[in-house]
């Protein structure tokens, strides 16, 4: 007998609490692991949530249109072997121990910045039990780090996360001129070596991915594994004109069409997520860093990063996930991928499959990460 | 990024405008405690604190006190604009135009014009305005709908600690006039507001709230007004969005024509008085170019065609809240 909860996830570090805006099964309906089974809005952002856990929905414990606390329990599932007086005594003892967690942690976690010198701040969220394994989040290009929201939590139910925001994006100083990948990586290999002990497993999206590889470079052993998501590097085909339009886009109108390319389901854009964007691109000196990365990222050519030989000779375990409808970095051809890597290809996703299918991305990086540790 | 209040996003706005460009100088009553008096600079900021710790920053030669009189000062700030200057004069009442309307409507929003396009006139008057701080009839005015009227002038009316500080940096760095109104009730609201520079542009909305039953739009004080409602009428299950289109002028028509396409239903919220406000103007735009669109009547909720009362229960009266907003929304779904 096997009794599992569904939970209010947190996304990002602000999210104490969410609304659950629609049930999108009933009591009684057998639900996958992976299905999406209810749709939680927070005050940035809505997303459908999609089930840990396959069983059947024996009991809704938040009715649609409540609002409950971040880890509160909405619903129950179970095999059909429980019986409800095995339910209710579920839900009381959950009660209990949630209410133990919320006297420990006061709900929103904050951010710390990091000073890595030479006038450069790195922005970073540490969540997570003490380990000696942290799991190290490196987003794309023109993202920051609430691109791991959905994921975050997860993570670090069993692992010490460390989240930041490369130089350039979100609250960590814009660079300047010079070796922009190089300086880059200077910076977050300092804040990762000020926050995180142990082994370091890479979890990187996109332009992240180069920057990965340029940490495993100089880091060597201390890398136990390797996560990548969409990432750069690998071929030489990328779709140019969306960084283009990314760097110019300068209102609200034309950065929503251009941010709606990322996704499979381009209704997943809100105007807040919109708007963040466009405060951080309007921040002095922001358009100019932007505009330095996207050189490093693409030419006229195409792609200019190569991260294959990092991957082939590195001995630990290697995942590759990729959204079969990704149209920012293209799934690269079988003979573009090294031997020792596994590829994960997820149906009706684009070039946010951290965002878009959240629940197979988390089960994919935890096992991935499980057998470095 | 700190929280700050919308009155210290301005000063860190004037502060880092001023460090940036020696061209920007700032003329006003009362900025640094009073020209020809003797008592102690910059006790208070400024009347409303915003302009504190420019004179120890800048000087008194690029921070100036000045007599009593509008026309005066708000007249050299022009000319300065003409001969290269970026002044910023600080009316301390928008109720206070009055004194100085032809300076500026028939001198400051003309002169691009009737020099044929040489002249330019960066010029900025920041002022105070809005109900609530019980100040009577002649300092609470809300006064945009007559700036927003006259061509040649930009109207900015920021309603957050955000858009404050970013939407005063693009006022100071423009090339035209621009009338920047702030709301006394504002002053101490608190946001998350970056710590360095940046510019809002005009003429872009912001889409304060998502929702698909009902418009609300609104403008500086209002958008508060506006969002509460929203709360109230989400838990009635009654999804509004809300949309803050930051400038008067320019306005950002295509914002405001897509979502009323998108939505269909329109609730204007206009602290000014009705008769020739920006909700009788909002209105006529929707009307003519989306009719088709429009799924019931669109509703304004104004202040009455009156001026504002002294007494405190009748000015509480006369500022439009989210009662009459939820109402109006109420009497169209």
């Amino acid at each position: 007998m096997s009794i599992e909860a569904i939970t209010i996830p947190k996304w990002g570090m602000t999210m104490t609490e969410g609304l659950l805006a629609e049930w999108m099964v009933a009591v009684g309906d057998r639900i996958e692991r992976g299905q999406e089974i209810m749709e939680v809005e927070s005050t940035k952002t809505t997303n459908a949530v999609e089930s840990p856990v396959s069983g059947t929905l024996r009991r809704i414990v938040v009715p649609e249109g409540d609002t409950a606390p971040v880890g509160a329990l909405v619903a129950v599932v179970a095999d059909d072997s429980a019986t409800d007086e095995d339910i209710d005594a579920f839900i009381a003892q959950f009660a209990s121990s949630i209410k133990q967690d919320a006297d420990e942690e006061s709900g929103a976690v904050a951010a710390k910045k990091i000073d890595v010198g030479d006038g450069t701040v790195i922005n970073a969220l540490v969540i997570g039990p003490e380990s000696e394994n942290t799991v190290v989040l490196l987003h794309g290009f023109g993202g920051d780090l609430s691109t791991w929201m959905f994921n975050q939590d997860a993570l670090a139910k069993d692992f010490r996360v460390l989240a930041l925001d490369l130089p350039g994006h979100g609250a960590s100083t814009p660079i300047s001129g010079g070796d922009v990948l190089g300086s880059l990586t200077d910076a977050v290999e300092k804040a990762i070596d000020s926050l995180a002990k142990g082994k370091l497993h890479l979890v990187a999206h996109s332009f992240g991915g180069a920057v990965a590889a340029a940490l495993t470079e100089r880091k060597g052993e201390a890398v136990a594994s390797l996560s990548l998501l969409a990432p750069i590097g690998l071929s030489t085909s990328i779709n140019k004109l969306f960084l283009d339009d990314f760097v110019t886009a300068e209102r609200r109108r034309p950065l929503k069409e251009v941010l709606e390319r990322l996704f499979a389901d381009p209704s997943k854009i809100s105007n807040d997520m919109v708007e963040a964007t466009l405060q951080f691109k309007r921040l002095e000196g922001v358009p100019a860093a932007l505009g330095a990365i996207k050189d490093v990222i693409a030419n006229e050519q195409g792609q200019v990063q190569s991260i294959t030989a990092t991957l082939s000779k590195f001995s630990g375990p290697v995942l590759l996930i990729w959204g079969e409808r990704d149209e920012i970095v293209p799934m690269p051809t079988e003979s573009e991928i090294p031997q020792n890597v596994i590829l994960n290809i997820l149906p009706s996703v684009g070039h946010m499959p951290q965002m878009e299918s959240t629940a197979e991305v988390n089960r994919l990086l935890v096992e991935n990460i499980a057998k470095a540790k | 990024m700190a929280k700050i209040s919308y009155r210290q996003a301005l000063n860190d706005a004037l502060h880092l405008e001023m460090a940036r460009d020696p061209k920007v100088i700032m003329m006003g009553e009362d900025l640094t405690g009073g020209a020809g008096a003797n008592g102690v600079k910059d006790a208070w900021g400024g009347p409303f604190g915003v302009t504190r710790g420019l004179l120890g920053a800048f000087g008194p030669e690029r921070v100036r006190d000045t007599p009593i009189s509008e026309t005066a000062f708000v007249g050299a700030a022009a000319g300065a604009a003409l001969t290269g200057m970026r002044p910023i004069a600080e009316l301390m009442f928008v109720d206070f135009a009055g004194v100085c309307l032809d300076q500026i409507v028939n001198q400051i929003a003309k002169f691009r014009y009737m020099f044929g396009g040489h002249a330019r006139t960066p010029l900025v008057i920041r002022a105070t305005f809005g109900a609530g701080t019980r100040s009577a009839a002649q300092h609470t005015q809300a006064f945009y709908p007559v700036f927003t009227h006259f061509p040649g002038l930009k109207v900015v009316i920021p309603s957050n600690p955000y858009d404050a500080k970013g939407l005063l940096l693009q006022a100071i760095r423009d090339d035209d006039p621009v009338i920047f109104l702030e709301h006394k009730m504002l002053y101490d609201m608190v946001g998350e507001v970056p710590d360095g520079a940046y510019t809002v542009p005009f003429g872009e909305a912001r889409v304060v709230r998502d929702g698909n039953d009902v418009l609300l739009i609104a403008f500086g004080r209002m958008v508060q007004v506006a969002e509460e409602a929203a709360r109230k009428l989400a838990s009635e299950g009654v999804s509004a969005c809300v949309i803050d289109p930051r400038t008067t002028s320019p306005l950002d028509e295509d914002t405001l024509l897509e979502f009323t396409e998108e939505i269909g239903r329109v609730v204007i919220i206009d602290e000014a008085n009705p008769r020739c406000g920006m909700a009788a103007d909002i209105s006529a735009l929707l009307a003519d170019k989306c009719f088709h669109a429009l799924k019931a009547p669109i509703k304004m909720v104004t202040a009455p065609h009156s001026p504002v009362p002294y007494a405190p229960n009748l000015e509480d009266a006369y500022v439009p809240n989210a009662d009459a907003v939820i109402k109006a929304v109420k009497s169209i779904i």
